[in-house]
């Protein structure tokens, strides 16, 4: 069964039979998390790095930001009983516009906002695929953890 | 017939804008016009009140009274709301079929014009450079041109596609190359033969290099704006992904900084949901029958 994560999205899940899926990533990021041993799963498409531009919609939405998402979708991941120490984190987005300039780069303060938080809080990404100009869809199994990633080049896993 | 001519024979194909939504884009281009021409304008077309009708008795609005005609549509909901269900309403036949060719379901490339026409609005609002209602239309009709070229890049693909990844040109620029036109320049010319005004016809044209433009034009930088901004968020993107260029003139033209395109992507959001949500909440209440034109 599918649940759709849309964009300023998250959802967790312990039930097996569930896939999180989210579609058109564009600057924007997905992070998929997976605890193995309580087989819990977790995805965020956030839109933006700093919720200090909105913090109203923050409140209303933290799965907008970076800075607000990535606490929420880790904290709901907790509540199901995965551990921090044991989860799987994958992450893949922050594609950009043809821009020399790179005035339109919200992709990539996107990705350079994900590590911050990343760093600070002594988390590890374990696979990655991002940057470049392209859409990306990201699919995980809640119950195998599996990780399958679409592109215009076709689909594999992450 | 070579391909070049095929194409352009195809853009005579294409079936006009109806009556109404021609007259509304005049009518909303004309500074003198006023809430009552736009109704004037809109009241013939049964079929549109109906629906129009229909949507804002929908359970999104939560109206505690039932809406029964069109002053009251506009006096409830405001003009500029009503003019967008319109030409919304308006281009779904058109803009809802499937793209194969930019790798875009049904539905997608309406999403994506109804999010670029809600984009543009803010930034017309933000820039205070360009009337809503128009930007509104032009960030609508911005792609339209995708429309004809689809059969042709489908055609075409592996050889677009290749181009644009060994290349680095833009996908924009893949079919020109190879096809002889893009879907701006398509767009362009339908926008004539449709007869829009000249704005939206240069907006349509422009779209992906404003810079084409000399002097530069409000209007462009503004449906520019919104198609980069839609683009990066995913709102409605195909295989073409962001394989396009930003201006990053346009931003210092208008005195814009990368935190502007962040606090209007949030506002954009905002509208996309509450116009996604409209398009696919059951009405509430008896169902108002449509009227067929």
């Amino acid at each position: 069964m599918d649940r759709v994560v849309d964009i300023a999205d998250f959802a967790v899940s312990n039930d097996p039979r569930a896939t999180l899926v989210t579609y058109s990533l564009g600057s924007c990021i997905g992070v998929a998390i997976w605890d193995p041993e309580a087989k819990v799963g977790g995805l965020l498409h956030y839109m933006l790095p700093e919720s200090a531009i909105s913090p109203d919609k923050a409140k209303a939405n933290p799965a907008m930001f970076a800075d607000t998402g990535v606490p929420a979708l880790f904290r709901a991941a907790y509540e199901l009983g995965a551990a921090k120490k044991r989860l799987v984190v994958r992450v893949a987005g922050g594609s950009q516009l043809l821009d020399d300039n790179g005035t339109f780069n919200i992709g990539k303060r996107n990705y350079v906002m994900l590590r911050k938080i990343f760093w600070k809080n002594g988390i590890l990404i374990e696979k990655e695929d991002v940057g470049g100009s392209i859409s990306r869809t990201l699919r995980l199994r809640c119950s195998e953890g599996r990780l399958t990633l679409k592109t215009r080049d076709g689909e594999r896993d992450l | 017939m070579n391909r070049a001519n095929e194409i352009i024979e195809k853009v005579g194909t294409l079936p006009p804008l109806p009556d109404t939504a021609m007259k509304l884009i005049r009518v909303v281009n004309d500074p003198r016009s006023t809430v009552d021409d736009i109704v004037e304008t809109i009241r013939y077309d049964q079929a549109i009140t109906a629906e129009v009708l229909r949507l804002c008795n929908s359970a999104y609005f939560g109206l505690s009274r039932r809406i029964t005609s069109l002053n009251d549509a506009m006096l409830c909901l405001g003009t500029v709301k009503v003019l967008q269900l319109v030409m919304s309403v308006h281009t779904t036949n058109l803009l809802s079929r499937e793209q194969s060719g930019y790798g875009m379901d049904p539905g997608v490339l309406w999403k994506h014009s109804v999010a670029v026409a809600l984009a543009a609005a803010q930034f017309a609002g933000l820039l205070r450079r360009a009337n809503g209602s128009l930007a509104f239309t032009a960030g609508l009709l911005h792609d339209i041109g995708k429309v004809i070229l689809n059969d042709y890049v489908a055609e075409e693909f592996t050889v677009i596609v290749r181009k644009v990844k060994e290349e680095g040109v833009s996908f924009m620029e893949a079919e020109q190359q190879v096809l002889g036109f893009s879907h701006q320049e398509i767009g362009g010319l339908i926008a004539e033969r449709w007869k829009l005004p000249e704005n939206m016809v240069l907006s349509i044209r422009h779209h992906h290099l404003p810079a084409e433009l000399d002097p530069p034009n409000d209007l462009v930088d503004v449906v520019h704006l919104a198609d980069c901004s839609c683009l990066m968020f995913g709102m409605g993107i195909g295989v073409d992904g962001l394989c396009y260029r930003a201006d990053p003139a346009v931003l210092s033209r208008h005195n814009l900084h990368e935190t502007d395109l962040e606090k209007t992507g949030v506002q954009i959001l905002v509208d996309v949901k509450r116009v996604e949500a409209l398009f696919t909440t059951p009405p509430s209440g008896d169902r108002l029958q449509s009227v067929s034109s």
